[in-house]
């Protein structure tokens, strides 16, 4: 049942030379005139119901391990959408009423340090946002999945009290993300691990970004 | 600093794989040898811990072009020797635009791991987006503009947009 779906990543797999245009001399895996197609778990015993009959409406088949990867590396990119989201929110609630996010005497948001704050983190915002838009571009989800209604936004957890700590924390998220999406590397077709490891090193530079292990100016 | 020729031409060495696996460490090891030559430039236009910082870098590009030597001749390959001298894509005769040519140099190697992290070998899939980490990470402690998509040239990335949302 799954090979169904899988063959054809299989098949996207392999686009050299002669099949798809390699760009910048084999550099780049763009693919442009065959989609890559990760169909999602559910196209497969959809195309089957539709020859064999009811019968084979058995349990769904397990997506493969690129889905699940590239499904992970999505869900990742939501979640860290969330927690800057949340943290955003703290910044300026911080900065709008003086101590609401402050750990003590000093309030968070409304120095020029929180303000740089603030648009740092909206600035790394609209990168994940990129992030996520790219990933979603590469899972194709069957018709009847794909208009479902979305899934709710993650929860992310909550904002810790102080703009350090709060930078601190999304610096470790970005550290973990990375490590993570690199680690799913083997699992996935080559033009989307060229992908996964593009926004690995673009979530390693945000640990820079948000102070940590900056040079000396 | 493009896809050489040579590695495809040495596929007679091995499987179409290893051809490829070759090709694709060439690329990079050009990279890294044009990194390690223009940190000497950029390194004797700074002082101090600016100075530390690139000999530092220049280092770890001189470690990874080592690792690629090595890796292209386990395969069978006859890595490339390094050129005499580079062509620098920015003149240099400030500390500002040393820091400049540091960032463009990472940039480059960032993009020039971009065939090795496609290969199928899982070890250089992963070897490959280390390094490109680290040249992403690199590039910003120099002050490089963020980018989102760090090695990617922009004509690979789909038109997504709204439907991402």
């Amino acid at each position: 049942m799954a090979c169904l779906w899988r063959s054809e990543v299989c098949r996207a797999d392999r686009v050299g030379p002669a099949g798809g245009r390699l760009e910048d001399e084999g550099q780049v895996r763009a693919e442009p005139t065959r989609r890559l197609v990760l169909a999602a778990a559910g196209a497969g015993s959809l195309a089957l119901a539709g020859c064999k009959g009811i019968a084979v409406l058995g349990p769904r088949p397990k997506p493969g391990a690129d889905v699940v990867a590239l499904t992970r590396a999505i869900a990742a990119e939501e979640l860290m959408i969330a927690r800057y989201q949340s943290a955003a929110a703290a910044l300026a609630a911080a900065g709008g009423s003086g101590a609401a996010g402050g750990s003590g005497a000093t309030a968070a948001g409304g120095t020029k340090a929180g303000k740089r704050a603030r648009a740092m983190v909206d600035a790394v915002l609209a990168e994940h946002r990129e992030h996520l838009a790219q990933l979603r571009a590469r899972l194709v989800l069957p018709p009847r999945l794909a208009t479902a209604s979305p899934r709710p936004s993650p929860t992310p957890p909550p904002v810790p009290a102080g703009r350090h700590k709060i930078l601190a924390g999304l610096a470790a998220a970005e550290a973990a993300a990375s490590d993570r999406l690199v680690a799913q590397l083997p699992a996935v077709p080559p033009a989307v691990a060229q992908l996964m490891a593009s926004i690995a090193a673009s979530e390693a530079a945000h640990v820079v970004q948000l102070g940590y292990g900056r040079l000396a100016p | 600093m493009t896809v050489n020729q040579a590695g495809r031409g040495l596929s007679g060495t091995g499987s179409p794989r290893t051809g490829k696996d070759i090709a694709a460490l060439e690329a990079a090891l050009a990279a890294e040898q044009a990194a390690s030559y223009g940190y000497g430039i950029v390194g004797s236009h700074l002082t101090g811990v600016k100075f530390a910082a690139a000999a530092a870098d220049c280092v770890k590009h001189e470690r990874a072009r080592d690792s690629l030597t090595g890796m292209i001749a386990a395969r069978g390959g006859q890595p490339h020797p390094a050129a005499a001298a580079y062509r620098m894509p920015i003149k240099v005769s400030t500390a500002a635009q040393a820091r400049s040519l540091a960032i463009l140099l990472e940039r480059q190697v960032a993009a020039a791991y971009l065939s090795l992290v496609a290969v199928s070998d899982p070890a250089l899939r992963r070897f490959a987006a280390d390094r490109m980490r680290a040249a992403a990470v690199r590039a910003a402690r120099w002050g490089g503009r963020p980018q989102a998509f760090p090695g990617l040239p922009a004509s690979s990335l789909r038109p997504a947009g709204r439907s991402g949302r």
